[in-house]
């Protein structure tokens, strides 16, 4: 029933040892850390890459868009002039309030750069009197103030014809849209400017008011003005009326009772969903790293200390009370040891004090020294600096290898 | 139970996932799957319960060299166990490979071949064996440690025993010399032979000269089946790391040294590790069986951070050994312990017993008291010093109660005590 196996090869490299590792040269060093950082580098390179080119994708928006004071490219001014002259007066409205308190039941109120507008904001201009012209409402605009009507993606079709019955429209006849928003119309409202199926202009009537959505910026602004029909579409839409509100609403402050939108309002609920099974992910791959393979092995260790500590630490002692007399006595007693042997006299008379003179005779005669010297330096008395016990020891070495010598 | 790498990463692909449908389902979905899946693993893996684990190889390995131990592992289960595997031992066992896969089907056996390269002296046992059972998906697997006992003792290096063979030529020399050219007063009686021109003339034996026309003189041989015991001293100064090991392992290396040197030479040897209480005794041993029973009784011994208690090892001592013999004691010449401990102490085992000392000296010490040139170095040179003088009164204090003193730093201990047996052998004192 049991089948013998072969043996299973756990061992691993076992002939590849007795070699004695290199030092790794420069290059090595400079490669290993070149490919352990590769990953990183390139990660950071795609990164940046990404960044330019969302970067380079965004539309430039300048803050100055559809502002009928501007008269640069994208400004509004040419309209607005237009429509004075006409003898439409023009009121520009840099906030909601603004615009609603000037709107009346006589007048257009244009609505631009929607996304700049809070929720509040919304609200009121709901509530607001006369007609609408969106221009190019963002999904929080167009669900507030013209529900029925849904954005349908976005067209590139340069131009069009308006194909519908809207008397503005008609007499305007082609006109240039550029980039712009389609629309999903009921079926009541008034569609023209078709790109395939979806409408890029929609009017309808609702609650005693008439709503118009346009799906582009682009021919009210100065630059673009004069092509084709832009310019008669512009006056018979926004001049439509008595008077002309336009709201271009500055950039909400941060703090105001505007600023509740964050930007977390606008982040997709796929998005919070993504972020949070990532979550979920990393949760996962912390517990498949946590879980150890076993348990850590505690193991108690002998206790091994220096043997030489305390000698060490005796040293160290007589460096901080500056010990210089014991010192010189050890290094003297320890000289004299190897010494007096040397001279054939007797072991024990190394440290008896009363063979100083006969030591000191016996060194004399085999060393250049004076004999006083020789005294001083085998016996004498604590030396007066640091320096002076260096100088000892030199002393001491020298006289013990002139007697070994000799 | 364990996940795997495998899960993390299904679940990081997942996550993309809710950006194409935006919906608290779409994430259900994707867990109800991984759920799935880890549950389908864990019910399917190879059952580690029913694994039978056993082993066989080497025992015991001198430190410094490596042991082979094989695990079997035998799958009893219906299913196919594919396995991370760990043995799991002490860090000092230095035990490799750290983990191994493993593959049994039903019914079959593998063996997994470990190396165990102890980095310390004594007892390695295995602490279990964790398997970790990857199911089939590889999801998720099931974990489960099985006890798989093993010991590996690691055996005193003994490195000195490269000196075995000058040291027995040195014994070969002496048993073959006929003339003693020593008289010692232990020294027996060999035979008688005529006088030769460099003959001792202390040697002649007068009376058998009498008896024949020449001059006849008594040869001496070394004498045998002495008894030689070992003291180890296990206590605090035990503990000191002079050079690169503990000062024990020195101790033990010049015991061993000693141990197979006597019992060659026909003497009978005997150890005893003493701190406080006997922590290894080795008597009695045939002359064959005492190198393995001197390296077995020491392998597990560590020092104790304790004061030796002399008078309970001299005591032990005289207990233990009746006649007369030469006791070499293991320890360090420090001077507070010694003097505190074992100098009183000394008449009584001098009485009866030859003692020798041997103790380790300190290279550091040496190098300290070389020192020349700064501040610091003169005064660790005026340091080391004293200590030598500390150490040279002490030793000729214990000259002075007859007890012979081996004080030699670590590469040179074995065989400088070796050379002092040797010599008391040659002056037949033992």
């Amino acid at each position: 029933m049991v089948t013998r196996a072969p043996a299973q090869s756990a061992g691993a490299g076992a002939g590849a040892g007795g070699e004695g590792k290199a030092e790794p040269s420069a290059r090595q060093v400079a490669g290993r850390r070149w490919r352990s950082a590769r990953g990183v580098v390139g990660a950071l390179l795609l990164m940046v890459v990404i960044a330019v080119g969302l970067a380079a994708l965004r539309p430039s928006g300048s803050p100055e868009e559809l502002d009928p004071t501007s008269p640069k490219k994208d400004g509004a001014r040419a309209l607005a002039e237009i429509l004075k002259q006409r003898g439409t007066p023009i009121t520009v409205a840099r906030n909601a309030g603004q615009a609603t308190a000037a709107a009346l039941p006589g007048t257009v109120l244009v609505v631009t750069r929607s996304e700049r507008l809070t929720s509040d904001d919304l609200d009121r201009l709901r509530e607001a009197q006369g007609d609408l012209l969106l221009v190019r409402p963002g999904r929080d605009a167009l669900d507030a103030l013209a529900p029925e009507v849904r954005n349908a993606g976005p067209s590139f079709d340069r131009t069009a014809e308006p194909g519908c019955g809207l008397q503005a429209a008609t007499v305007a006849g082609r006109v240039t849209f550029g980039e712009a928003q389609t629309f999903e119309a009921p079926a009541n409202a008034t569609a023209c400017y078709r790109a395939g199926e979806w409408p890029r202009l929609v009017q309808t009537r609702s609650a005693g008011r008439t709503v118009t959505i346009l799906g582009t910026a682009a021919f009210l602004t100065n630059e673009h003005l004069a092509e084709e029909g832009n310019a008669s579409l512009a006056m018979n839409l926004a001049g439509a009326r008595s008077s002309v509100v336009w709201l271009i609403p500055d950039k909400p402050a941060a703090g105001t009772e505007h600023g509740d939108r964050t930007i977390f309002d606008m982040v997709p609920f796929g998005v919070w969903l993504f972020f949070f099974e990532l979550v979920v992910a990393v949760l996962l791959v912390a517990l498949w790293r946590g879980r150890r393979l076993g348990p850590v092995v505690a193991e108690a260790l002998p206790v091994v200390v220096r043997s030489a500590e305390t000698v060490e630490g005796r040293a160290r002692l007589y460096r901080a009370a500056r010990a210089r007399d014991r010192a010189a006595d050890a290094l003297r007693a320890g000289a004299r040891e190897r010494i007096v042997p040397l001279l054939g006299l007797p072991r024990a008379s190394a440290q008896d004090p009363a063979a100083m003179h006969e030591i000191v005779a016996a060194v004399t005669l085999r060393t250049d020294d004076e004999e006083a010297a020789v005294g001083a330096a085998l016996y004498g008395p604590e030396p007066a600096d640091d320096a002076g016990l260096i100088a000892l020891t030199d002393v001491l070495d020298a006289l013990e290898r002139q007697v070994r010598e000799s | 139970m364990a996940l795997t790498g495998r899960l993390g990463l299904l679940a990081l692909l997942g996550a993309v996932t809710p950006l194409f449908l935006p919906s608290w389902w779409t994430l259900l979905a994707l867990w109800g799957v991984l759920l799935l899946g880890v549950a389908a693993d864990l019910a399917l893996a190879g059952n580690v319960r029913a694994l039978r684990l056993h082993r066989t190889g080497d025992t015991s390995v001198r430190l410094g060299e490596t042991a082979r131990v094989a695990l079997v592992v035998e799958n009893l289960g219906r299913r196919r166990l594919k396995a991370r595997l760990r043995d799991v031992w002490p860090p000092s066992a230095g035990a490799a490979p750290r983990t191994v896969t493993v593959d049994v089907p039903s019914g079959e056996r593998r063996r997994v071949e470990m190396t165990l390269t102890p980095t310390r002296r004594g007892d390695r046992n295995a602490i279990t064996v964790v398997v970790r059972s990857v199911g089939p998906l590889g999801l998720a697997a099931r974990q489960l440690s099985r006890p798989a006992p093993w010991t590996v003792r690691a055996l005193p290096a003994f490195p000195s025993r490269r000196h075995l063979p000058a040291k027995l030529a040195r014994l070969r020399e002496l048993t073959g010399q006929h003339v003693a050219l020593i008289r010692g007063q232990g020294t027996e009686f060999d035979s008688l032979r005529e006088y030769v021109d460099g003959d001792d003339v202390r040697s002649i034996d007068w009376r058998a000269t009498a008896r024949r026309a020449d001059v006849v003189v008594r040869t001496w041989r070394p004498e045998r089946d002495r008894r030689i015991y070992l003291v180890l001293d296990t206590g605090r100064t035990s503990a000191g790391r002079v050079g690169d090991i503990p000062r024990l392992d020195c101790s033990m290396d010049a015991a061993l040294l000693l141990g197979a040197l006597a019992s060659r030479a026909g003497d009978r040897v005997d150890l005893l590790a003493y701190d406080r209480r006997v922590r290894a005794r080795v008597e009695g041993a045939s002359r064959t069986d005492l190198l393995p029973a001197m390296v077995h009784a020491m392998a597990p011994l560590d020092p104790e951070l304790l004061e030796c208690d002399a008078a309970g090892m001299v005591s032990t001592l005289m207990a233990r050994v009746r006649q007369r013999c030469l006791v070499v004691l293991l320890t360090e010449l420090n001077t507070a312990a010694i003097e505190e401990g074992l100098l009183p102490l000394l008449p009584r085992l001098t009485a009866r017993h030859l003692v020798m000392i041997a103790a380790v000296a300190d290279p550091r010490v040496g190098e300290m008291a070389a020192g020349r040139g700064d501040l610091a170095s003169v005064y660790d040179a005026a340091s080391a010093e004293r200590a030598r003088a500390e150490r040279r009164r002490l030793t000729a204090e214990l000259r002075t109660h007859g007890v012979e003193v081996v004080d030699a730093p670590p590469g040179e201990i074995a065989p400088a005590l070796a050379d002092a047996y040797l010599a008391l052998k040659a002056a037949g004192r033992l």
